[in-house]
């Protein structure tokens, strides 16, 4: 198993070095200048050609290229245009944020979706069925937005239970953290749960129809430890799979629940810095998601061993 | 190690980080003291002379303090300085710094602080490149004293010390303005009413300031720029909101105290929050603008462009922007911000009355145009520039031009404007912009105004009329010379169109009503502003 892991944590350096060329070309041929942006509206055009030549943006693609890969090989993400501070601090300012409202997304949506999927899948074809599949379709079709808006109208400025906006860090509080987060991860996590749940209940019919169920029946179990126990862990792998998948969909969603919630984690980060045109910082993001995404692979990997002693690499 | 021990490990885990999540919370005191502002977008650097936007100048001017600031009869106050003297001749300028003055890190401000805070700005404003050109010396001649010995007289020598208008002529401490004008500085300490809290700031997110203590302000009644600045919290928090909807929410729900600038269509709910006050922001506005690039056909023709201004409905481009609201905008037949001592409509008669079609698509006939497409380049992601492009589409489509209506974001405008070559080739035939109504009121910061070619302003107009009367103004003596010579200034750019202006607009800014203090001016002013809980 650490001979499968160390494998493919080695094999990712590729792929990093390939997101690293697709980005770093990408960036180079998207029109925009951090310059005019820096100078700003009342510049002359001889101050932007100056602002970027500071910034070396007027040398060729290979020397920038070659600049960015040796500070890369050395642990340098680089410095942001902008702000004048390094990447890496940046990104780890707003880490927490993004980490927090993911992990508590992550959270509810299972804590939701896999109980909705097993019911759905308990109760196929009946009412039950029909309402939860309907709730998963109302998921997948509202948009994040739509949804924080509705929330945020609803239960901070109508009720005055939670926060419009913000973030407070865990370091002040477990409430004051939590409280923040809720209703950006109900808005985010809307989607994941409807995805998770369908999963779920496809899963789960597939699995109630098998043999060793009828078993379990024959012998008397409970249809809870028999959902639970036996049917669920043995669903496990697709969703499993399904909630790795997600985890880019939450990325993808973290950067407009971000700006929504007013919360300054990496999706904002992420948008600022493409709307600036501020290169070292877009670059050091979309490493960091690609690897992310790379590892949470890994890990998936690894917990199909843990929910099916079948499975050895 | 099996599946079943790591799975109770995770769980053994995950109550041991719930034991650590139970911690108290840190007590929430002195909110009263906290003034919590919504700006109008993210202070993304903080070098007031590396990066000129005006939200850097904005928080430049809590923490660095200038030699003079403008008032609102738009004079030069003394701020820094105790006082000055000109000699006969006018060549040679003397500045005494008043007492007090100290920096954020303890030391005193020097003469040398400001020769070298001054050589610095000069390299970048282009008032201080105009002082920069005809400078004799800039020196320290004591602690306190410091002389510019000028080449010619410079009249608005005071203006340009203390005008509003990015860059300012803030000081800062030796040792930082001996940066490179182009590079960016990485210490922010300035001797200002606000230390700039550099740990606390996340650039996108948060800027903090603190009260300095050992501010000294001036007796005199604070106004905008001039005069005393007394802080009355203890912080300010920048808390930066890239949506409106969500601002609208944060102020009404009592989680910020002062949003710089609401968008319009979220106003009416605002003002019917009986705990929120909504009034003008700055009362100097906006001028939009309709920019032709005169390098190129068809608008290298002034007729082209004379036929842009005939047609061209100031009203649809204001109503597109502020809806109904009419106390948002005001007609403006000339270039010059309403209600300032140079405001003049000299020339201005062809933006006037009903619109002339007929008479424009003549022009453009004379103009040579033969239906050859027009490069728009319109940027989305700014509800000006966006409302503004909507309305020029049709305009010109009611002229019967073809038009390529290229929309992109604010980022690739910028960049593209920059390019001189065919507009089918990568460059342009027009696109929209703003230009701050406090860079409007005279020539000095007028940059959109320059007609000097290629060392204009994009689009590269060309007229010796209007250059002529801009080195006029500066050498003006007397307000009523200026004005005189503004109308000239006026008249010679409507003629040859220097660029079209789509109207004089408006903002609102709003703030919660246990703030008090807030008053209108070219930027938000903290001094004199208080909060109960």
């Amino acid at each position: 198993m650490l001979a499968y892991a160390l494998r493919r944590v080695l094999s990712t350096l590729p792929v990093m070095a390939i997101v690293a060329l697709f980005v770093f070309s990408l960036l180079y041929i998207a029109p925009g200048d951090p310059a005019v942006v820096i100078a700003g509206d009342q510049a002359s055009p001889a101050d932007v050609e100056r602002i970027r030549a500071n910034l070396g943006l007027d040398q060729p693609f290979l020397v920038q290229f070659g600049s960015w890969v040796w500070r890369l090989l050395h642990f340098d993400l680089g410095t942001s245009i902008f702000t004048n501070l390094p990447v890496a601090a940046m990104i780890a300012q707003r880490i927490e944020p993004t980490l927090s409202l993911m992990m508590v997304t992550l959270f509810l949506t299972i804590l939701i979706a896999v109980p909705l999927g097993v019911i759905a899948a308990w109760k196929a074809g009946t009412w039950i069925d029909r309402v939860i599949m309907a709730f998963a379709v109302f998921g997948f079709s509202v948009p994040v937005f739509v949804v924080g808006y509705i929330l945020a109208y609803v239960f901070a400025l109508k009720f005055d239970l939670l926060p419009v906006q913000g973030y407070t860090p865990l370091s002040q509080g477990f409430w004051p953290w939590l409280q923040n987060l809720i209703l950006p991860a109900v808005a985010l996590g809307c989607v994941y749960i409807a995805l998770i749940a369908r999963i779920t209940r496809a899963a789960m019919l597939e699995v109630l129809q098998q043999d060793y169920i009828r078993t379990a029946r024959a012998k008397g179990l409970g249809q809870g430890g028999i959902l639970f126990i036996h049917a669920l862990k043995n669903a496990a792998v697709p969703i499993v799979t399904v909630v790795g998948i997600g985890i880019a969909l939450l990325i993808g969603g973290a950067v407009v629940t971000e700006s929504v919630f007013a919360i300054p984690g990496l999706g904002r980060l992420t948008i600022d810095a493409i709307l600036r045109r501020d290169y070292p910082v877009i670059q050091g993001i979309v490493l960091l998601f690609s690897f992310v995404y790379v590892l949470v692979n890994l890990l998936i990997d690894i917990t199909y061993t843990l929910v099916d002693p079948r499975i050895r690499y | 190690m099996d599946r079943r021990t790591v799975l109770k490990g995770l769980a053994g885990a995950g109550g041991l980080a719930l034991t650590g999540f139970a911690a108290p919370a840190i007590a929430q005191g002195a909110s009263a003291r906290t003034l919590r502002f919504v700006p109008q977008a993210n202070l993304a650097n903080f070098d007031p002379i590396w990066g000129t936007q005006y939200v850097v100048r904005n928080a430049a001017a809590m923490v660095w303090d200038t030699l003079y600031g403008i008032d609102d009869k738009f004079v030069p106050q003394r701020q820094m300085v105790e006082s000055e003297e000109v000699s006969s001749d006018g060549l040679t300028w003397t500045f005494k710094l008043r007492s007090g003055l100290k920096f954020h890190d303890g030391e005193p401000v020097l003469a040398k602080d400001v020769v070298a805070s001054l050589t610095r700005w000069s390299a970048r404003d282009p008032m201080g490149l105009m002082l920069k050109a005809i400078q004799n010396e800039l020196t320290a001649v004591d602690d306190k004293t410091f002389k510019w010995v000028l080449k010619q007289p410079y009249p608005k020598m005071l203006f340009a010390l203390g005008k509003g208008n990015a860059p300012c002529a803030f000081i800062m401490p030796e040792r930082i303005a001996q940066t490179d004008p182009f590079k960016q500085m990485s210490e922010y300490i300035g001797s200002g009413p606000f230390k700039f809290a550099k740990g606390e700031w996340v650039p996108g997110a948060k800027a903090v300031f603190e009260k300095f203590a050992d501010y000294v302000p001036r007796e005199e009644k604070p106004v905008w720029l001039a005069g005393g600045k007394k802080v009355l919290v203890d912080r300010v928090e920048w808390v930066i909101m890239p949506d409106p909807a969500t601002a609208a929410a944060a102020l009404q729900n009592g989680e910020v105290d002062w949003w710089e600038n609401p968008i319009t269509d979220l106003v009416p709910v605002l003002k019917g929050n009986k705990n929120i006050g909504v009034d003008i922001g700055d009362p100097l506005g906006n001028v939009g603008s309709f920019r032709m690039n005169h390098l190129h056909a068809p608008f290298n023709n002034v007729k082209a462009r004379q036929a842009i201004l005939m047609a061209l409905s100031q009203e649809d481009y204001m109503r597109a922007l502020v809806g109904d609201e009419n106390a948002l905008w005001k007609p403006l037949p000339g270039f010059f911000t309403p209600d300032t001592p140079l405001y003049t409509e000299a020339g201005g008669d062809i933006l006037k009355g009903k619109r002339d079609f007929a008479a424009a698509k003549k022009l453009l006939e004379e103009a040579g145009y033969k239906g050859e497409p027009i490069t728009c380049v319109v940027a989305q992601d700014q509800p000006i520039t966006k409302a503004f492009g909507d309305v020029t589409a049709d305009l010109l489509k009611k002229l019967g031009m073809t038009v390529d209506f290229v929309a992109t974001d604010w980022g690739t405008v910028g960049a593209r404007r920059a390019q001189k070559t065919p507009p089918s080739q990568g460059g342009w035939h027009m696109f929209h912009t703003w230009h701050a109504g406090a860079d409007c009121i005279n020539p000095a910061a007028y940059t959109a105004l320059r007609a000097n070619g290629d060392k204009a302003w994009f689009g590269w107009p060309t007229s010796e009329k209007v250059e002529t009367e801009i080195t006029n103004w500066f050498n003006a003596k007397s307000l009523d010379e200026e004005k005189t010579v503004a109308a000239r200034i006026n008249k010679a750019a409507i003629d040859d169109v220097v660029f079209a202006p789509t109207g004089f607009f408006l903002g609102y800014t709003a703030w919660r009503k246990n703030v008090s203090g807030v008053t209108k001016g070219p930027i938000p002013l903290f001094w004199g502003v208080s909060k109960t809980a």
